[in-house]
């Protein structure tokens, strides 16, 4: 924190890191649904 | 034991991921990678990279898990103060339930890419670490890295298994080197950090037994893990670049091992050779495993 800087409330704080956390959860999920369906079409090619 | 601290603000994604120990989880990837690519049969690229996916989520739900139940031990420790849980950072109920969803979702999403005997041992070596070595034995033996050895054992028979579907010699004699590597490898480390173990009263080998059994041990492990390590280039399994690098590792490891036994240091700072026994014997099980790929791969 800057010197004389308010200090941020902790409300904010909160919905930053929420916010954070739901962003990584969103990519996580993305990638997630695409991993499935790679794999998908893996077991497909190896006739399973 | 404090169940639950209500942390007044939700966890920052980097203490969930300091949770799952990154560092040590390195070395469990690394030898399921090359369990994965010893194998002779290859799957799949992204079959092959979800287990492991997999096994780094597995591995990284067991670290959540032991520190779950382990915050009142890490607080003591000066090598642990700082972690997430005995910080205050985050509180107990997200790293259990954390846990329990990664471990839940590596096993399923093992046995979704691969097969169900690769999501059994997957699961098996979360429950052995988190109820046969965090639970049962940490506290009460000093055995205790012995027998929860095996929980770190498993990375590359889970590989192999996954790209295979079926347990071979050649896995099960991977999986008794780590086995056997495991009591040098923490043994060292309990040496010189030994006035932590007992500050937080876990009956680690040189606590309970002295010093000197545990430096005897050392040597006589470090025998017996370097021979486990070599049988594969005598029986046929592996070619000679594993056995080359397996008997070169394997000599400086026993010499290492013997300067330990020979050393009579009681003080942390004068423990040269514990702390270099320590650090070749991470060495030594990526240049080991990373022969045996080499050795498959250029020798097939």
């Amino acid at each position: 924190m800057i010197p004389g800087e308010e200090p941020k409330p902790e409300q904010e704080i909160v919905r930053a890191r929420q916010r954070e956390r739901a962003k990584i959860m969103a990519w996580l999920l993305g990638a997630f649904v695409i991993l499935l369906f790679l794999i998908t079409l893996a077991k497909i090619g190896m006739g399973k | 034991m404090q169940m639950t601290t209500p942390a007044a603000l939700p966890a920052d994604w980097r203490d969930l991921v300091a949770l799952t120990k990154p560092r040590v989880m390195s070395l469990v990837v690394f030898t399921g990678l090359c369990g994965l690519l010893a194998a002779p049969v290859m799957p799949p690229l992204v079959i092959g990279f979800t287990a492991i996916l997999c096994i780094a989520l597995g591995a990284g739900a067991a670290g959540a898990l032991n520190q779950w139940y382990e915050a009142d031990l890490d607080a003591k420790m000066r090598r642990t103060a700082n972690r997430p849980l005995p910080a205050g950072r985050l509180d107990r109920q997200t790293a259990l339930h954390f846990g329990v969803g990664l471990a839940s979702f590596s096993v399923i999403l093992m046995e979704l890419a691969t097969n169900w005997l690769a999501a059994l041992l997957l699961a098996a070596s979360i429950l052995f670490y988190v109820l046969i070595y965090t639970v049962w034995l940490k506290r009460r033996t000093a055995q205790n890295i012995v027998i929860g050895g095996a929980a770190g054992a498993f990375p590359p028979l889970i590989g192999w298994v996954a790209a295979t579907g079926r347990i071979d010699l050649l896995p099960v004699l991977l999986f008794a080197t780590i086995f056997l590597w495991t009591p040098p490898h923490f043994w060292a480390l309990s040496l010189f950090v030994r006035s932590d173990y007992a500050a937080a009263n876990v009956p680690m080998m040189p606590v309970v037994a002295g010093i000197s059994a545990t430096r005897r041990q050392i040597g006589a492990y470090s025998v017996i893990m370097a021979a486990a390590a070599i049988a594969p280039w005598p029986i046929g399994l592996t070619g000679w670049i594993y056995g080359i690098a397996a008997a070169g590792l394997g000599v400086v490891f026993v010499v290492f091992g013997f300067a330990v036994a020979r050393s009579d240091a009681t003080e942390p700072k004068q423990m040269g050779p514990e702390k270099r026994l320590f650090a070749f014997s991470i060495l030594y099980l990526f240049i080991l495993f990373a022969a045996l790929v080499a050795d498959r791969w250029l020798l097939a």
